[in-house]
């Protein structure tokens, strides 16, 4: 295993209140509501497994080899615990469309698509999983368009509903270093001023030819 | 491309600015000695931005020399190395199909100038491509797909903008860690997303004077070119998720020495340019400031 102070990015002598603040932080960054449907979703969790296990490390070596360190590392424990699985919302479901939900989990986009182009009954639950593997591939404009029709059809549904906020929302709460706002409507910072450097630095003769 | 993809360098430490200046010195370096003094002409900070993410995650070693923009000053740059070729290359690539892209969508005479420099660029893109041929085909496929989506109008952003992200994706094709592949992939497809659409946003008004394609207008139906607040705040919120995809894939593969440039980019530069493109700034600044140096110029001389 890697050395845990370098995968926190701290240094050895770092106190406890930093290393729990470096913690916390790749926490939040590699949480998996940051990589909820996300492509890349595993490698955000092995990067979480290697944090944790980091932690852990540190906190037992400090607290003497023997446990825990008295509850002072209350933040531990942040995990990809199956948040990322699609289950059937409920027993008529088609099997069809559960297959498609599991190729979707095991990240068999081409599978789920082919599955649901096979299945003629465009239900609530077909417009949803259309929805995530648009998501998957990128297509967010067409994904949004999906839960808005699986939420119509059934409106009392808490997972389509809570991936149409999302989608509509934007993602808002998504990580960002410092903490800040996360949304081209909402991010401070003067572009004027910011392009007035770019400007400068290339000496005054801007040769740029954008094409 | 087009020159949105740039780093807040007002905010960044001096030290960043300098690496990021050395990076974008070396790839006009590397184009002109590739490639010739006319393919420099082509760089802008798009070019320098794949030049990045396709780097190590250590600088390679500085050169010293005066150029064209700093004849008297011998300034640093960055020393050619295989990520900087790879850059060079595909720049050219893109570039190329872009003019010629762009000569296609005018008629003879509103076509000259993409024609021209097309031509002159024709040597460089030919070697280029003979360098790169995969590169070069999947370019030239998603362009071409991309043409035939223009001429039935198609009212799909994401289909529209798969065209263009995808050809982009290609960009990581060579990168030899599967890891390493993959995040840039991810990273790159949405990148190439964004930029085709906010490359749409930023021509709103212009195509809706030319009757141009513009899959932004035919989603939202914004005929007039004019933003409602509702359409502003979904295209927004679908710009955002491509940014968020960015920066997800962008935080599981160690930059290196380019983290501080990248992570400004993505997390605070690309918010900055989207929102003057919405408010219908971004051209303004952008004319503005080229008129003023201009004028700086007139005043020296």
């Amino acid at each position: 295993m890697n050395d845990p102070y370098q995968v926190l990015g701290v240094s050895e002598s770092a106190t406890d209140e930093e290393i729990k603040k470096a913690y916390r932080d790749l926490a939040r960054k590699y949480h998996p509501d940051n990589y909820h449907d996300n492509p890349l979703a595993d490698l955000a969790q092995e990067r979480m497994k290697e944090i944790n296990a980091a932690y852990e490390q540190i906190t037992k070596e400090r607290s003497g080899g023997g446990g825990r360190s008295g509850g002072s590392y209350g933040g531990y424990g942040y995990g990809y615990g199956g948040g990322q699985q699609y289950r059937s919302s409920g027993s008529a479901t088609s099997s069809v469309l559960q297959q498609a939900r599991m190729a979707v989990n095991s990240g068999d986009l081409s599978r789920a698509e082919a599955l649901l182009a096979n299945y003629s009954d465009h239900n609530a639950e077909w417009n949803f999983l259309k929805g995530v593997i648009c998501y998957r591939r990128g297509w967010m404009d067409e994904a949004k368009r999906y839960y808005e029709t699986a939420c119509q059809m059934d409106p009392d549904n808490l997972e389509y509903r809570q991936a149409l906020n999302f989608m509509a929302g934007g993602p808002r709460g998504a990580y960002r270093p410092g903490g800040g706002p996360f949304g081209t409507e909402v991010c401070p910072g003067n572009l004027c001023l910011d392009l007035c450097c770019i400007y400068s630095f290339c000496g005054g003769g801007g040769y740029f030819c954008c094409c | 491309m087009y020159g949105y993809v740039r780093p807040p360098l007002g905010t960044l430490p001096e030290e960043e600015t300098e690496r990021f200046r050395r990076i974008y010195c070396g790839l006009c370096h590397t184009l002109g000695r590739r490639y010739g003094t006319a393919a420099r002409f082509i760089l802008n900070y798009d070019f320098t931005f794949l030049a990045i993410l396709l780097s190590d995650p250590t600088e390679e070693s500085f050169c010293k020399s005066r150029c064209l923009v700093s004849p008297f000053r011998r300034r640093s740059f960055q020393a050619s190395s295989g990520a900087l070729e790879l850059a060079a290359d595909e720049s050219v690539i893109l570039a190329y199909w872009q003019l010629r892209d762009g000569a296609a969508d005018y008629d003879w005479f509103h076509g000259l100038k993409y024609r021209g420099i097309s031509e002159i660029l024709e040597p460089a893109y030919r070697r280029a491509a003979s360098f790169r041929p995969g590169f070069d085909e999947r370019t030239r496929c998603q362009l071409e797909l991309l043409g035939q989506l223009e001429a039935e109008r198609c009212p799909s952003i994401d289909r529209a903008a798969d065209a263009f992200a995808a050809l982009l994706g290609a960009a990581a094709q060579e990168v030899g860690d599967p890891v390493r592949r993959r995040v840039l992939e991810q990273l790159l497809y949405h990148l190439g997303r964004w930029v085709y659409l906010v490359d749409a946003a930023d021509d709103l008004k212009k195509d809706a004077v030319s009757g141009n394609y513009n899959p932004v207008a035919l989603r939202f139906g914004l005929a007039s070119g004019v933003w409602t607040a509702e359409a502003r705040r979904e295209f927004a919120a679908t710009l955002d998720h491509s940014i968020h995809m960015m920066t997800t894939a962008f935080e599981l593969w160690d930059f290196g020495v380019w983290t501080p440039v990248l992570e400004s980019t993505l997390y605070t530069g690309l918010f900055q340019v989207g929102k003057a493109v919405l408010d219908g700034t971004f051209q303004a600044v952008r004319r503005g400031r080229i008129r003023k140096n201009h004028k700086n110029e007139e005043e020296t001389t």
